[in-house]
């Protein structure tokens, strides 16, 4: 879980999100995911072990080609009320974004989007974050 | 004192105490999260104003005659009264290829208005001259010519389509890229907010609906959607997240500035302001499943403003949307594992389940007396005084997101 996350006394610092220019988005091509989707519980957007170890995974990977840009984006079940399925899908995409800068990932390189329940990403849960490599 | 007045005594102190005692448990169910015993919206004793409907001459006389009343009688506002019936008011007028001329004027003959309406058809400029009486008497406007919209992926994708308070006239209004959803109309339903996915991302647009024209609101990265008109029509509520924390943003629409009014660790969503456009009540999740809360909006800059949860008793709630007069929040809420709308008083009262089974997205209706809803992809009307309900839209793809004119 992001330090922000779990104490809200906490000094945290949040990166506002850089210029969106250039970015593409899944709904326009397909895109290749840099690991494989996050999967959260139905109404949770903490991050558990798994996910630490799957962003240890793209940090370590990703960081050492400094041009590499991300597209963290969230996805939510198809039964939630919509507008709270694009916050919470938001706040997971967030997250995840939170984790990879504090693993020391350029906060520049990566966008987030919350797609709510909108649309759907391929595969067998709608609860998840995908992050989409841009370049 | 003898035993009759004893008995009496102990009569009154027990109805008294039990009395006393029902709204303590009341306030301690709400305290404990279980929600109030549900109680009916009550509105005050009322007479309903007595109106007759005069001459129309002309062509077309007749036929607005006829129409004039079955809009009048639907409205539930009047007593339709008959030629020797004593009357508080009067609609006259004329008509004349489908235009309408009408005047109102009450018992004593003083004429409250005179107005023409030359729309295409005589259907549009009875509804139009049904809600100039409705507003010139009641002081509250009619629904003959408001307008609902929803999203429907009747297309294949989410598109925003619009439609009259009966559930007729459906039209599509967005034909989006990728699709467009979480519309609001503005308070005079001549522009409708809402978040395109046109771009591939989500970003919020206006649309005027009467002379065509898109801009955008917002282009900023991360997500935007929830957006929510003031009462005045003059700034917009929405939720964004470029600042990498989704937060309640209210822009102003003169000067395209936005000012960020909540302070969320969480994940805000749903918008809605109280008809005074000095508070809104949204839905935040922090964890633990969304609540309702409500922050004021600083008036002046740099003014600061108070956030705080209002309490539901209820764990899972969303949508909230003020009534047009202020007094009730409906909101969709989960009970027994099923979609629920209901609506508490405001600030204080017990909650009112309305419609379990599936149904979410309350919106009130301009008057107060309506709510619509949909349920399993049905758009629904529900009458707050009868209680009684009918599906306005039905077949029309999976509907979902209605709002209807503030």
């Amino acid at each position: 879980m992001p330090s922000f996350l779990k104490n809200p006394a906490d000094e945290a610092v949040v990166y506002a999100l850089g210029p969106r220019d250039g970015y593409t988005s899944p709904l326009s091509t397909n895109l290749k995911p840099a690991c494989p989707a996050l999967v959260f519980g139905e109404d949770d957007f903490r991050l558990t072990p798994a996910h630490e170890h799957a962003l240890n995974g793209v940090a370590q990977e990703v960081s050492p080609n400094k041009k590499t840009r991300l597209l963290i984006a969230g996805y939510a079940p198809p039964n939630l009320p919509q507008d709270h399925a694009r916050a919470l899908s938001d706040r997971r995409a967030l997250a995840v974004r939170q984790r990879l800068i504090e693993l020391g990932l350029e906060a520049a390189n990566m966008q987030t989007v919350g797609f709510g329940n909108d649309f759907s990403p391929t595969g067998p849960s709608s609860a998840v974050v995908v992050i989409y490599r841009q370049n | 004192m003898n035993a009759r007045t004893f008995l009496l005594l102990l009569t009154l102190a027990v109805c008294d105490g039990t009395r006393v005692e029902a709204g303590v448990l009341d306030t301690l169910r709400g305290w404990m999260g279980l929600g109030g015993k549900e109680e009916s919206i009550q509105e005050p004793e009322k007479v309903m104003p007595r109106i007759r409907i005069g001459s129309f001459s002309g062509g077309t006389g007749a036929s607005a005659q006829k129409a004039l009343r079955k809009e009048l009688l639907e409205s539930r506002e009047f007593f339709v009264a008959g030629a020797d019936e004593k009357i508080d008011f009067t609609v006259e007028g004329s008509s004349i290829g489908g235009r309408v001329t009408g005047k109102l004027r009450d018992a004593k003959g003083k004429e409250l208005f005179q107005r023409s309406y030359a729309a295409p058809g005589l259907d549009e400029n009875l509804k139009a001259l049904t809600d100039d009486v409705i507003y010139t008497i009641t002081g509250r406007p009619g629904l003959a010519t408001s307008r609902i919209v929803f999203v429907s992926d009747r297309s294949g994708k989410r598109q925003i389509y619009i439609c009259d308070s009966d559930g007729g006239e459906v039209h599509q209004v967005t034909h989006d890229k990728f699709g467009a959803v979480a519309p609001s109309l503005s308070p005079d339903s001549s522009m409708i907010a809402f978040t395109s996915y046109r771009s591939g991302f989500p970003i919020i647009r206006l649309l005027d609906l009467n002379l065509g024209w898109e801009r955008g609101v917002t282009d900023t990265p991360g997500s935007s959607f929830g957006s929510a008109f003031s009462p005045d029509g003059t700034h917009l509520s929405a939720v964004m997240s470029f600042i990498g924390n989704p937060e309640i943003f209210v822009s102003d629409l003169n000067t395209n500035t936005a000012a960020c009014v909540s302070d969320s660790i969480g994940a805000p969503s749903g918008p809605s302001w109280h008809p005074d456009g000095r508070q809104i009540v949204f839905s935040n999740d922090e964890g633990d499943g969304p609540k309702l809360y409500i922050v004021e909006v600083p008036q002046k800059e740099g003014e600061s403003s108070r956030l705080f949860r209002w309490r539901t008793g209820y764990h899972f709630c969303t949508d909230p949307e003020w009534s047009p007069d202020g007094r009730y929040i409906a909101f969709t809420t989960r009970k027994n594992g099923e979609w629920t709308v209901a609506i508490k008083p405001y600030p204080n009262g017990s909650v009112r389940v309305l419609q379990a089974g599936g149904a979410q997205h309350p919106s009130w209706s301009p008057n107060g007396h309506f709510i619509t809803y949909v349920q399993h992809g049905e758009l629904f009307v529900h009458d707050l005084r009868s209680g009684n309900r009918r599906s306005i839209v039905r077949g029309y793809g999976q509907i979902t997101e209605p709002r209807w004119m503030r």
